[in-house]
């Protein structure tokens, strides 16, 4: 296969963004992309998505956890006394 | 427990004081992945009750059976499989686990692999444009929506910042296996973001 068809660009999309496709199937990825404005979109969602979803963490982590760690360290002093 | 001294070394050196009981190691393993952990949870388990009672389980099993821990894979991993393997228990025995959602992806295009419609939702450099604030907040609530089997995946990729090693380890799954499943988790979160 020398040129890639839209759903081949769609399964090849993740490997693409983390790096892990071979350079024959970036320049086929990129080759589609040039001639297909659907695909180009399709392409800026989802490093669009990846990206967003990478900045969920910071005001998600939990506030109090001294608690938690209160429990764990009892149970953890129990065994040993 | 023993002694207090705190362990900055590498990584045996901190599971050799894991496993001798010492409470500073224990204290500094708490302290830096405790509230993750436990966020992976609440993530995963949806409210933060429960999430504290497995992750509290799971950490007190862990000191238990700390002596057999490997180091096959990171106690990081360890952390997160024991997290992990607990909160699937407790989501299957509310009967509420969802493995793997609709492949949106393949309806989008024909038998010679073309678009069937225009690719829907954002145009070219709009996402860019878009106010990124409430875009987060959509990709948030999204993601609480994904099947579980998508939702374990990117929260430890995109969110702890997981290598792939780490995932498969965390998740005992193989490379090929989480491969099919970050794409999938993207795809549905795109599916799930760009058309409501």
């Amino acid at each position: 296969m020398i040129f890639f068809k839209c759903s081949d660009v769609a399964d090849k999309i993740s490997d693409i963004i983390d790096e892990r496709a071979s350079v024959v199937a970036r320049m086929r990825f990129h080759s589609h992309l040039m001639i297909c404005a659907n695909c180009r979109r399709y392409f800026e969602q989802f490093k669009r998505v990846k990206e967003l979803a990478g900045k969920v963490s910071p005001d998600d982590l939990p506030e109090d956890f001294d608690h938690v760690m209160g429990f764990v360290m009892n149970e953890i002093d129990k065994k040993n006394v | 427990m023993q002694g207090d001294g705190v362990h900055q070394g590498s990584e045996t050196d901190r599971v050799d004081a894991l496993k001798a009981g010492t409470a500073a190691a224990w204290t500094q393993l708490l302290s830096h992945h405790g509230p993750s952990l436990l966020a992976y949870a609440i993530r995963m388990l949806g409210d933060r009750s429960t999430a504290e009672e497995i992750v509290q389980d799971s950490l007190v099993n862990i000191y238990h059976t700390i002596d057999r821990f490997d180091g096959r894979c990171s106690i990081k991993s360890w952390l997160y499989r024991a997290v992990h393997n607990n909160a699937i228990d407790e989501i299957r025995r509310r009967k509420r686990y969802v493995d793997v959602g609709h492949e949106a992806q393949e309806a989008y295009f024909d038998e010679a692999g073309r678009w069937i419609n225009d690719c829907p939702g954002w145009d070219g450099l709009a996402p860019k444009q878009m106010d990124e604030k409430r875009l987060l907040g959509i990709v948030r609530q999204q993601m609480d929506r994904l099947p579980h089997a998508h939702r374990e995946v990117l929260l430890l990729k995109e969110v702890e910042g997981f290598s792939g090693q780490e995932i498969c380890d965390a998740l005992d799954i193989s490379p090929g296996n989480l491969r099919i499943r970050i794409h999938r988790a993207r795809a549905a979160l795109r599916a799930a973001v760009v058309e409501g």
